[in-house]
């Protein structure tokens, strides 16, 4: 009877053990379902039969599903919205492949003092909320901009033309493909680089047949993400692409937002959806056939000393400052101006934005601490299914689903499917939550990878239950990665705005939709009153830039 | 460091708890939640009067222009962001009816006439669908006397005349879909020329090179000539000629510009006030009670040059400004409203085409 | 007395090549048995199951007279030692060697003064609050069995312990290994590739060869 009762007591551990990676998995599960997969399926709906009833656009009644995808084609401004956002994207795409190779090979062959920080800086744009950004290029190149207002003097004005959009793409993702440039040319290996000297190979042409090779699969990855930003970039498109040169996803706000055209514009999202969809197979399709990282004997950098490579090295940081670090010194200076101007300064202190920066705080947390909680369920789950093969690839692009589907489409379907609840804060956080999670899930499955099995093994052999197991030993080995991804996670969450300009209630505003408001209203205090809020917010954002950056030297 | 940093963003949570906690229980009162469009301005010891008296907070939330604010509403009507909603016009008020989002009024100030009907199909008193009017204006050009004299051109006479050479990239007006001056413009052009003449107008008008601003600031402050633009004709509001010896630093008594009486580019715009249905009941007597403030004799002078327009009450008083310098027009174009909800899309559409494609 | 009774495993899914063909073997008490084979032949996976961690497709395995085929490793009570230490490096020498007293609901005082105890046993008293990486290969190793050994555990598993370290420590390592676990009385079976250290160490042998085990001495 005692061993009875003993191994029944045992059936249910082993039990529990087997379906443990599905319970992990039930929660994130569960909250993707709602907050993603069945507002997106709620888009597609009303893509293909959605009816814009009472609006008067009498010649698109009594179309059916085929009609309907077909009207977006035929209608000339949607077809130059579409063709102008897959253009800027592309163009983007060029630009940072023509500035980021030769940055990328200097960065990776020569030796310079600082350049370990460049390298660290590098990942710095990646943090920036994008209407930080938005308002750097302003603050930069605007009428009012430090090198805008003189060039508009001149005669150039750079408002309504399409360079301060790309500007603003290239802030983001010239560091993108620079870094993995430099990740590429760590792999060649120097051995067969001096092979093919030996045989022959100037520099140039060693260049072309030995390193580009290697590159190139690293940069076409890299590239699927920058055209995947871009494309489906949302505030800088707002503010920097005017009524002209916006792309899709302004474009179904504004449908929403102004003209309350949710029919027309869940057709476009649907379009969207499909080229977002292109775009993030692409990627993952690349990211299969890149080599894991071979333990190749790296060529050793060079000590910059000759006056050409001087030049060369100056010239190189120079545009990568231009780029990437000129607008956020521009917004300081900017702001610091701000301050000393009264009329910005009465803008700014009142209730307004002193709630505002509270909610943008309190929602931070709350989505950190919910994003971290599913995060880790996550890469729980994953790790300990004992899937393989290509279902182990799909379950983790799967946690890249948010990025496939924008915030501005995630918005919009939480909006049609839940209109009762489209104002409500629980599904507020839950969005922010939803676009914070995949940070810390990759981060984290990243680390349990690499965590060696015989770890908690030992622990369990040692009488450790498998919750303690977890507690003593898995989260403190991986807490660094951990917390480099809550990191990532509270940077979005802080510049998120896409979803709160959609779904949040006017005494929700965070500091996000106050600047955007501030932008809104004309007048040069509104300007400056934004240029200091966007201050505030990108101290904040370096503030968890500095929580990535430091290295915990407690655990190798 | 993992517990240096949960505990601080724990801790970071518990004061935004206790914040919050403090900020709900120091507002023992009402809260009366008022949405407006960004133009909506009033004294401020006004608004801190009628506080007093009605003894309820107000919160005014602005939700953009006109339009976008009548979106808002309308995304949100299962659980409405606002009691009370200030702004909706003559152009919105079909899409706020076809939306069911108004809970009609029918106390004392729905009961005395106005100067001017919400719409056509308004009662006697000018009350539509339950929507109170508070305020009317016209939209239509203004025009910059010094430039005129300057250039010694003649003004036009009517809207062919500003398709003429002499006219070439003299005049700016707004984009229909984000001004509701340009949509008020917009819809006068319409009215005054049959809707085939008027778009033939427009693409006439964009050979002559109009120009084509966001909204009224950008237009008024940035293109209007007397701003430093290039442009001395702008489609601005009957009213802004009095505004600008109002606000003149200097004192002077003659207007620097003009309004522009054309056939068929004056639009009459006529605002109100109105209850949101769903909204906080314990709101509710605070909410009748604004809408008696609106049309409260206070607030009929003070709107008159807090937002530059003529007040509804038919009974108020014109304050000096606009009695000197702000002459109604003799004659306005106007819509019924069964037509305007049908084309509205259809007609900003066509515009799109033929101005800017 | 530890038992296998004809542990059966697939490389993976049923239906594929299996790994282990009914392994049945007795483990003496209080003596080392040496489990010897090429790599990849599945001893590994056997010492895995007898410590938990691995379930076998069919057939059990039984302690003194007690079928405990259904245990969590946690409950078994068997020490696993790996070829890679398995140190926990966020925790320093001493508090590795006291985790499992640790567990065992000891208080954090009273576990580090018996780890510091067992540490001065194996001569790496000063070593006692340093970081794991800092010690070299053999050091890591004596500090693993100590950490094995204070639990007291029933019996001593050990997955080619010496295979990361250089063939002159190997020698030494064995020779104390083989002390120590003499001294403790305990039961290990002992998996390697090495006959001359299964020989060495073991009092009896077995091979698995083909997924099947067969007496070597």
């Amino acid at each position: 009877m005692h061993k009875m009762r003993r191994a029944s007591g045992c059936w249910s551990i082993l039990f529990l053990r087997r379906w443990a990676p599905y319970m992990l998995a039930l929660a994130p599960l569960l909250f993707v379902v709602v907050m993603l997969v069945a507002p997106t399926l709620r888009l597609v709906w009303e893509g293909i039969w959605g009816q814009d009833l009472a609006m008067g656009l009498s010649e698109e009644a009594g179309t059916g599903p085929a009609g309907n995808a077909w009207s977006i084609v035929l209608d000339p401004d949607l077809r130059w919205r579409m063709g102008w956002s897959l253009m800027q994207a592309t163009a983007t795409c060029l630009l940072a492949l023509v500035l980021g190779v030769p940055l990328a090979w200097v960065l990776a062959r020569w030796q310079f003092t600082g350049r370990e920080l460049v390298l660290r800086l590098l990942m710095l744009p990646f943090v920036v909320p994008t209407l930080v950004a938005a308002l750097g290029v302003l603050a930069l190149w605007g009428p009012r901009g430090w090198l805008g207002a003189p060039l508009a003097a001149a005669g150039f004005e750079l408002e309504e033309t399409p360079w301060m959009l790309l500007y603003g793409n290239l802030f983001f993702n010239l560091c993108l493909l620079v870094r993995a440039g430099v990740q590429a040319l760590e792999q060649v290996s120097s051995t067969r680089l001096a092979a093919a000297r030996t045989l022959g190979a100037t520099a140039w042409r060693a260049f072309w047949r030995i390193e580009w090779p290697v590159m190139v699969p690293w940069l076409a990855s890299s590239l699927c993400l920058v055209f995947l930003y871009c494309f489906s970039g949302f505030g800088l498109a707002l503010v920097l692409g005017g009524q002209r040169y916006a792309t899709v996803e302004v474009e179904i706000y504004r449908l929403v937002a102004h003209e309350l055209a949710l029919a027309q514009a869940s057709r476009l999202a649907l379009w969207t959806m499909g080229l977002n969809t292109l775009a993030a197979l692409a990627y993952a399709w690349v990211e299969q056939r890149l080599a894991s990282p071979a333990h190749v004997t790296p060529l050793p950098r060079r000590q910059v000393t000759s006056l050409t490579q001087r030049c060369v090295l100056a010239t190189v940081l120079l545009v990568l400052f231009m780029v990437s670090g000129a607008p956020l010194l521009a917004i300081v200076l900017r702001a610091l101006l701000a301050l000393a101007n009264t009329n910005s300064m009465a803008l700014l202190l009142n209730e307004e934005t002193l709630s505002a920066l509270q909610n943008t705080l309190v929602f931070s947390t709350l989505a950190l601490c919910f994003s971290s909680l599913l995060g880790v369920l996550h890469a729980l789950a994953l790790h300990a299914s004992e899937i393989a093969g290509w279902r182990k690839v799909a379950a983790r692009t799967a946690s890249f689903l948010p990025f496939a589907v924008s915030p501005v489409m995630m918005a919009f379907g939480l909006l049609l499917l839940y209109p009762q609840w489209s104002a409500s804060l629980p599904v507020l956080l839950g969005a922010y939550a939803l676009l914070a999670y995949p940070f810390v899930a990759t981060a984290l499955t990243a680390a349990l990878d690499q965590l060696p099995a015989s770890y908690t093994q030992a622990a369990a052999t040692l009488g450790a239950r498998p919750w303690r197991v977890f507690w003593r030993v898995t989260l403190p080995l991986i807490s660094p990665a951990l917390r480099r991804g809550a990191s990532f996670a509270a940077a979005t969450a802080l510049g998120e705005f896409a979803v709160s300009l959609f779904l949040s209630r006017p005494e929700w505003t965070t500091l996000t939709t106050l600047i955007h408001q501030h932008l809104g209203r004309p007048g040069a205090s509104h300007l400056d009153a934004a240029m200091l809020l966007s201050a505030l917010l990108m101290l904040l954002t370096l503030g968890c830039f500095i929580l990535i950056e430091t290295h915990d030297r407690s655990v190798s | 460091m993992q517990r240096r940093f949960f505990s601080f963003s724990m801790a970071l949570l518990a004061l935004s708890g206790v914040l919050s906690a403090l900020g709900a229980s120091a507002q023992q009162q009402v809260t009366l939640r008022v949405m407006t469009h960004n133009s909506f301005s009033l004294p401020k010891e006004t608004l801190a009067q009628f506080e007093k008296k009605a003894g309820v907070k107000l919160q005014i939330v602005k939700g953009g222009s006109a339009g976008e604010m009548l979106n808002k509403l309308i995304l949100t009507r299962n659980q409405p962001i606002a009691d009370v909603v200030y702004g909706i016009d003559n152009t919105l008020l079909p899409r706020a009816q076809a939306a069911g989002i108004i809970d009609p009024y029918l106390g004392p100030a729905a009961r005395r006439k106005a100067a001017a009907p919400m719409d056509d199909k308004a009662d006697a008193n000018g009350v539509s669908a339950g929507v109170v009017p508070v305020n009317y204006g016209y939209v239509t050009f203004n025009i910059d006397k010094a430039w005129f004299a300057r250039q010694g051109l003649s003004l036009p006479a009517s809207l062919q005349d500003l398709t003429r050479p002499a006219y070439n990239r003299l005049v700016v007006v707004q984009h229909p879909a984000t001004s509701s001056a340009g949509q008020a413009f917009l819809l006068a052009t319409i009215s005054g020329l049959g809707e085939d003449a008027a778009f033939d107008w427009w693409a006439r008008m964009r050979a002559n090179g109009v120009k084509v601003a966001q909204g009224w600031s950008d237009a008024y402050y940035k293109d209007f000539s007397k701003n430093g633009g290039t442009r001395p004709i702008v489609v601005s509001y009957a009213t802004s000629p009095a505004a600008e010896v109002f606000y003149s630093k200097e004192k002077i008594h003659t207007p620097p510009t003009a309004n522009l009486f054309l056939t068929g580019a004056v639009f009459r715009q006529v605002e109100g006030v109105a209850l949101l249905k769903g909204a906080d009941p314990t709101a509710r007597e605070a909410a009748m009670a604004f809408i008696e403030f609106m049309r409260s004799p206070a607030v009929q002078h003070d709107l008159q040059t807090s937002m530059w327009m003529y007040p509804a009450e038919a009974q108020a008083k014109r304050v000096d400004a606009l009695q000197q310098h702000a002459q109604e027009p003799a004659t306005f174009n106007s819509l019924p409203g069964t037509a305007l909800h049908a084309n509205a899309r259809r007609w900003l559409h066509r515009w799109n085409t033929v101005v800017l494609k | 007395m530890l038992e296998l009774r004809n542990i059966i495993k697939h490389f993976g899914p049923p239906q594929a090549a299996p790994l282990l063909i009914g392994i049945s073997m007795a483990v003496p008490p209080g003596e080392t048995t040496a489990l010897l084979g090429a790599s990849g032949s599945g001893k590994s996976t056997l010492l895995k199951i007898v410590a938990g961690i691995e379930q076998p497709d069919s057939g059990s395995v039984w302690f003194n007279g007690q079928d405990i085929s259904l245990l969590p490793p946690e409950q078994r009570h068997f020490a696993l030692m790996f070829q890679d230490f398995a140190l926990f490096p966020h925790l320093n020498v001493q508090d590795n060697v006291a985790f499992g007293l640790i567990e065992k609901g000891l208080p954090k005082a009273d576990a580090r003064m018996q780890a510091r105890a067992m540490l001065e046993r194996f001569g790496l008293g000063n070593h006692a609050l340093a970081r794991t990486w800092t010690l070299s290969g053999g050091e890591q190793q004596r500090v693993a069995l100590a950490r094995a050994l204070i639990t007291q555990p029933r019996a001593l598993l050990l997955d080619e312990p010496f295979s990361a370290l250089d063939a002159a420590l190997r020698e030494r390592m064995r020779d104390e290994f083989k002390w120590h676990i003499a001294q403790a009385g305990m039961t290990a079976i002992l998996v390697t590739h090495d006959e001359t250290e299964a020989r060495t160490m073991a009092s009896h042998g077995w091979l698995l060869q083909n997924g099947r085990l067969s007496r070597r001495w």
